[in-house]
């Protein structure tokens, strides 16, 4: 048996995607595996969500995306973090940790 | 920003797909060689890689769709798919999409119709000005189906002078003038205006200016005259030199000083006024002398609020303004009523609104059961068809999709069905707007009517043609969407029944048909019936072979005693011609709302305060009663010798004799009017000169050879032995030896021009007619319909029936008797539905009641026979079922 992977946690991937595009320009694949990767394989991403996400994100102005070609010489979509997005990313990087704080104060009380 | 930059990235989406979906596909190509490399290098083969990374991420078209699926345009995308399934659908059964289309398009056209008339009458009651909605007509008064004009100059310009809650209060007396300067005199509905009538209304001229304030007043001697558009294209070919050139009107010259605009017609709503003059040339035009008397009202009043100023308040304003006139001038205000009211121009008592406002809203009213009646019936259609469709529907739900998809399906087709027909119905009304017009007869007055399918009516057809898709769609969509899918796939089509909720929601549908079209059908008796018996009733003359002219005597140069003696020529020539039995002249003609006012002192009669003596009269020439063959119950009638120089004389009627002098002789008593005493010296039977369906009231009569004046109109009433049409050539020959120049106008029948009194009551009759006969062709349509297709859908159970020897008799009346018991529940609904609505028309009936037996029971027979014969065509159809036949169709 594989061990036990999740769908994002509802209303958070774009967050996280966009955490992970902070860090570099990416490809959806990259994106993907980078999320499972850092989560230690606790998220698993979907790619209609994904797929989606960006979408959603790309319409809203907070990423761009420009043809490329990646690492092993394919031609791939690679997405970048806006001037917009890496804003929106730092308030609801804050509004989530005072969340998760406030939650786990509750489940420990 | 981002909702600019979602819309441009879908509508780049919509219009350049195939690039999107290229890129979208690459994308998701390029996702899933990685995906599978990745797993190679962690060694595995390729295949396995590949069948795991499948695993993993699902189909990429799956992947696709929904991604495709979470933005805006592909709603719009699958609803044009849904439109272009829609017409396809429809484009397969043409002759249901034929009978629906049709029905919605009477349906919505009835009330478009209706609408354009309002749209054109009581919505844009001045044409040419814009905003109407702070302007208010004053009257003094009671409001009462003829007002005559309230106020003299004198009062209102106390009144205008004083008030704070208007910015300007403007009056005006309109009448016909002629137009002499032409080779041929010309007769015009023209206006004497106050100063400011133009600025109060807001109309700027094309050419030129309109009146100075120093021009309205009295005695100016200001000859300036503004003429319409139409006069000034006709008479003088847009001449762009106009302004400045002299006219003449009735033999006076007038300095043009301006030209209105195109639309502008007056402010009567529905008369058309083409010429308008400071009322300070009262004495030139029409040669009375009115602007300085305080005791003549002959103005009519319109007022521009000032912003803020509620009309509550206006109205306590004016009030107290008018009491402080009437008591510093006593003698002036004692036998006229001295509050004020104020009217909206859209119910203006002057000018055919004031009669419009009641009948159009009912009308449209009217229209409105119609269109529900129409939306019942398709709504029945689809919910038939929506039957055939089980297996159809019943597949896409098996396949996936949802409840929601086939609801917008369905309310799609029917959102196709509505805007067809709204785009039918917009054809036929361009054509019926234009009917109002056909019921004027040719009258003495300018009646005019622009009614033109415009912007609003357009606006308004489009949202009531998706208000009607949605009503008749809506109950079969749902119906439709909610099916067993199991049970109906293993069905046999041709086993598949009606659900017991899909069978009384069909026989609601019919009811409501069958209620509703007894409702306008009843309406459209009540009205038939009060037409009739107000066509029927005695108007107290003879209308028959009776020939009316008119003529004018001031604009075309005569005084008082040369009109005279030119009317006694006339009436001396045309007795003497063959074929005319007796001829008389008067002011007026019988039911064409020309008939004239005066305010009467009566000796013995104390009026009650605030008691309008503001009566009806007539001059009439001699042998007036004998030519219209009213009897003359007491005393005599006028003769040739009741002349200027003879004792003034007068007639009465009998209600002038009950009215006031109740159980007295009339004979002898004096009348006094303009300051002279006239003596009764007969009575005459009671005669209706304004509407038929109006109360007889009291009507004065003087001679009119002794007639002040010889401004009013001398319209010739001609008795004949035959076909008086006839006799109309030999008149204008008679009159034209006496005087070439003499225009004759108005030549028609007694008999035509009086249709104008019952005018409104045949609007209302023809319109509540046809609508309730479209009422009964819809509802024998939906109820053959219902009932064909249930037998059609019991034929199984017929041929058992038949099989195991039912009677051909009994399965008629089992068919008819279906028909049968919906007929009845429609019946019985629509006769109370019908007793709750017709108290409504109630001030519009004429000797019929509202809730009149005849009516209602000779409609409910009607309807019943109706209904029996569509029944009867199925049931007939139900009895040739060969069992054989019908079982082995398993």
């Amino acid at each position: 048996m594989k061990e036990k992977t999740g769908e994002v946690v509802q209303g958070t991937l774009d967050m996280l995607i966009m955490k992970t595009l902070a860090l570099e320009p990416m490809h959806g694949y990259g994106i993907a595996q980078r999320i499972e990767q850092i989560s230690k394989g606790v998220f698993r991403v979907n790619a209609g969500s994904l797929f989606v996400a960006l979408q959603r994100l790309e319409r809203g102005g907070l990423i761009r995306s420009e043809w490329n070609v990646s690492e092993n010489n394919r031609r791939a979509k690679y997405y970048l973090l806006s001037e917009r997005g890496r804003k929106r990313l730092s308030t609801e990087a804050r509004e989530w940790g005072r969340q998760v704080a406030a939650i786990a104060r509750i489940l420990e009380a | 920003m981002s909702l600019i930059r979602s819309l441009a990235a879908g509508l780049r989406s919509l219009f350049r797909k195939e690039q999107v979906d290229r890129e979208l596909d690459d994308e998701l190509a390029g996702f899933l060689e990685m995906a599978t490399e990745e797993k190679i290098k962690s060694g595995m083969s390729r295949e396995d890689a590949r069948r795991e990374v499948r695993l993993e991420m699902g189909s990429p078209e799956v992947a696709k769709e929904i991604v495709g699926a979470a933005s805006w345009e592909s709603l719009v995308e699958t609803s044009w798919q849904d439109l272009r399934f829609a017409a396809r659908m429809l484009r397969k059964n043409p002759s249901f999409t034929t009978v629906a289309v049709l029905t919605l398009a009477l349906g919505i056209a009835a009330n478009t119709t209706v609408l354009s008339w309002i749209s054109a009458t009581l919505l844009n009651p001045i044409p040419g000005v814009a905003h109407t909605s702070d302007l208010v007509t004053v009257m003094r008064g009671d409001r009462t189906d003829h007002p005559t004009p309230p106020f003299s100059y004198p009062d209102l310009r106390d009144l205008s002078e004083r008030t704070q809650s208007f910015s300007g209060l403007l009056g005006y007396h309109d009448d016909y003038m002629s137009l002499t300067s032409a080779a041929k005199p010309e007769r015009l509905y023209g206006a004497l205006t106050s100063a400011n009538y133009f600025d109060v209304l807001g109309v700027r001229p094309i050419l030129g200016r309109t009146f100075l304030p120093e021009e309205g007043t009295p005695r100016a001697g200001a000859a300036v005259i503004v003429i319409g558009y139409a006069v000034w294209q006709n008479h003088f070919a847009g001449d762009p030199q106009i302004v400045g050139k002299t006219i003449q009107i009735n033999r006076h010259p007038y300095s043009v000083i301006g030209v209105a605009p195109r639309d502008f017609t007056g402010c009567a709503p529905g008369l058309r006024a083409e010429l308008w003059i400071p009322l300070s040339m009262d004495r030139d035009v029409w040669g009375a002398d009115r602007p300085s008397r305080r005791g003549t009202f002959w103005l009519n009043v319109l007022g521009k609020l000032r912003p803020g100023v509620t009309k509550d308040q206006a109205q306590d304003e004016l009030n107290l303004l008018m009491r402080g006139i009437a008591e510093r001038f006593p003698e002036d205000h004692r036998d006229s009523p001295n509050e004020i009211s104020f009217d909206p121009l859209w119910r203006s008592p002057f000018g055919i609104n004031g009669y419009l406002y009641k009948i159009l809203p009912m009308l449209l009213g009217l229209a409105g059961v119609l269109l529900l009646l129409a939306c019942a019936n398709v709504a029945s259609l689809l919910l038939v068809r929506s039957v055939g469709r089980r297996r159809e529907i019943a597949i896409r739900l098996g396949m996936g999709a949802s409840r929601k998809q086939i609801i917008r399906q369905f309310l799609i087709e029917s959102l196709l069905l509505g805007l067809l027909g709204g785009t039918a119905a917009i054809a036929i009304t361009v054509w019926t707007s234009h009917s109002l017009v056909a019921f004027f007869p040719p009258s003495n007055i300018p009646l005019t009517n622009d009614a033109h399918v415009d912007q609003r009516v357009l606006f308004v057809t489009i949202a009531v043609s998706v208000l009607a898709a949605i009503i008749s769609g809506v109950l079969p969509a749902l119906r439709s969407s909610s099916l067993p899918v199991q049970s109906v796939l293993k069905e046999e089509a041709t086993s598949v029944s009606l659900t017991l909720h899909k069978g009384r929601l069909l026989s609601g549908l019919v009811v409501a048909q069958i209620s509703l079209s007894l409702v306008l059908l009843v309406c459209a008796g009540l009205f038939t019936r009060s037409l009739q018996k107000a066509q029927q009733s005695d108007p107290g003359f003879e209308a028959s072979h009776l020939l009316l002219a008119s003529y004018e005597l001031s604009p075309a140069g005569y005084t008082r005693a040369t009109g005279v003696a030119f009317n006694r020529q006339v009436l001396d020539r045309l007795s003497a011609l063959p074929g005319v039995e007796s001829v008389t002249l008067a002011d007026f003609s019988p039911l064409s709302f020309s008939i004239h006012t005066d305010y009467l002192q009566i000796e013995g009669y104390v009026p009650q305060p605030h008691e309008s003596m503001e009566i009806s009269r007539a001059f009439v020439g001699p042998n007036y009663f004998r030519t219209l063959r009213t009897s003359v119950i007491s005393g005599r009638e006028f003769t040739a010798s009741d002349t200027p120089d003879s004792q003034f004389v007068a007639v009465v009627n009998q209600a002038f004799v009950d009215r006031y002098w109740p159980g007295e002789s009339a004979i002898g008593k004096q009348v006094t009017n303009w300051g002279e005493r006239f003596t009764v010296v007969g009575v005459a039977r009671n005669a209706k000169y304004r509407l038929l369906t109006s109360p007889t009231e009291p009507v004065i009569y003087f001679p009119i050879y002794q007639m002040s004046s010889t401004t009013q109109d001398n319209t010739i009433h001609l008795r004949t032995t035959s076909d008086p049409l006839t006799m109309a050539s030999s008149v204008e020959e008679t009159i034209h030896q006496l005087n070439p120049e003499l225009p004759l106008f108005n030549v028609n029948p007694l008999s035509v021009t009086m249709q104008l009194g019952t005018l409104f009551g045949r609007v209302a009759a023809t319109f509540a007619g046809s609508f309730g006969l479209l009422a009964v062709l819809l509802a024998a349509v939906g109820i053959y319909g219902v009932v064909a297709y249930t037998t059609r859908q019991r034929a199984r159970e017929i041929g058992i029936r038949v099989a195991l020897g039912a009677e051909k008799g009994g399965i008629y009346s089992l068919v008819l008797g279906q028909g049968f018991r919906l007929t009845l529940a429609g019946l019985v609904v629509g006769t109370a539905l019908a007793l709750a609505f017709t108290h409504l028309l109630k001030a519009q009936l004429f000797g019929v009641s509202e809730t009149d037996a005849i009516t209602f029971t000779s409609v409910g027979l009607l309807l019943a026979v109706v209904a029996l014969v569509a029944c009867h065509i199925p049931a007939r159809r139900a009895t040739r079922v060969d069992p054989m036949v019908a079982l082995r169709h398993e």
